[in-house]
């Protein structure tokens, strides 16, 4: 597989030139980087020159805190503790820009014909909204996939021919997904006696660390702690 | 006359109004069927051929609120779907029941989180808990027979 992969490689390259960068990927799979200039251009040649007819998936990626981890275990061992880690939402005035690797699309394609996959993934930059053209006219399964990232993140695609909200509530304020996002929320609901109708409230739970801890180096055998005396 | 003799002594007994219509309340509980998610599939468990204990007792699954007397709140309730419940409990006629089945309706469940209600009492009376992630179906059917305990010691006919 991973020849076929590493043919298919061999064309992009020859097609695409400095347009697509790989990723590097421990098992051989493809991943292409693309500049959202070129987004749309080198999707419509994907599905029209090599086959890549079907869009499996999009995804948006928040890179705000990525490299970094809820619990500090890597000393957990020596130390006896680890607490999770306080993380301050970031909040941006509208004239704020975001870090340029903050926001990503990240698009998942299928060609049937010739059994291969490939990832593009694009950068929306440091625009506040981010904003990235949409693939929708390339490929129409895309439509319903821009606008969960939409409402999920808050990437705007420019000429999606419809793009609402999908999944969160009617009216509701924020893009859950966004890793500044608390994940309780700001408002609550709850039946009001008095209107005779569901209200909404300011939230009353508090944001919790939720991954689970997981101690990764056992660090009770290593050499500092041997010499060190008891207690 | 001799058809009807010594027939009422044998077959006419004699009690309080509130146990009759208690009696005939527990003993038909027609649910609204409200299966959101995992425990929805208990709930249908629950009432099929292993269990069967919705028509052994005399319940059934109804398709609209206006028919149901009990409803099962079976799984996560999202804010989206909260006005959505608030609405079919105030559709059932009275005297009607609510029971929680499953961690997420009782207290939200894992999900502390922006999508989900803190459990389903935010919204609407219930009667029953049933804990459970998600209950079994002997504990939903456990659930059901506190509930008839309830309806039987409610002790009047109009509902406080």
């Amino acid at each position: 597989m991973s020849d076929r992969n590493e043919t298919l490689a061999a064309r992009l390259g020859e097609h695409f030139g400095e347009r697509l960068v790989r990723v590097e990927s421990r098992i051989g799979e493809l991943t292409y980087e693309v500049d959202k200039a070129d987004l749309v251009d080198v999707a419509m040649a994907l599905r029209s020159d090599f086959g890549f007819e079907m869009l499996m998936d999009v995804c948006g990626v928040d890179y705000l805190a990525y490299g970094q981890d809820e619990w500090t275990t890597a000393s957990a061992t020596e130390t006896g503790f680890s607490r999770g880690v306080e993380r301050e939402p970031v909040i941006l005035d509208e004239s704020d820009t975001f870090p340029p690797r903050r926001f990503a699309v990240v698009y998942h394609l299928l060609s049937i014909q010739n059994n291969q996959r490939l990832r593009l993934r694009t950068f929306t930059g440091t625009e506040n909204p981010p904003v990235v053209k949409s693939v929708v006219d390339v490929w129409s399964g895309a439509n319903w996939f821009e606008r969960e990232v939409f409402d999920l993140f808050g990437i705007l695609f420019e000429g999606h021919p419809d793009l609402r909200r999908i999944l969160t509530d009617y009216g509701f304020i924020g893009h859950p997904f966004r890793k500044d996002f608390p994940l309780s929320g700001n408002v609550e609901v709850k039946y009001d006696a008095e209107k005779g109708r569901v209200a909404y409230q300011p939230v009353s739970i508090e944001p919790r660390t939720l991954v689970p801890r997981v101690i990764r180096d056992d660090n009770r055998y290593s050499a500092d702690l041997k010499d060190r005396p008891n207690g | 006359m001799g058809l009807i003799d010594d027939r009422f002594d044998k077959n006419v007994f004699v009690t309080s109004l509130d146990f009759l219509f208690n009696w005939g309340r527990r003993q038909s509980l027609w649910w609204l069927q409200f299966g959101l998610a995992c425990c929805g599939m208990e709930m249908v468990a629950a009432s099929m051929a292993r269990w069967d204990f919705p028509e052994r007792w005399g319940m059934w699954f109804r398709p609209t609120p206006r028919q149901a007397d009990l409803m099962i709140v079976a799984g996560t309730v999202t804010k989206k779907m909260a006005p959505l419940v608030r609405q079919l409990y105030d559709q059932m006629p009275e005297p009607k029941w609510v029971l929680s089945m499953g961690a997420c309706a009782n207290v939200g469940g894992p999900y502390d989180t922006y999508a989900v209600v803190q459990g389903v009492d935010q919204l609407i009376p219930v009667d029953v808990y049933v804990p459970g992630c998600p209950p079994t179906a002997e504990a939903l059917v456990y659930g059901l027979i506190q509930l008839q305990h309830k309806i039987r010691r409610t002790s009047t006919i109009a509902r406080s």
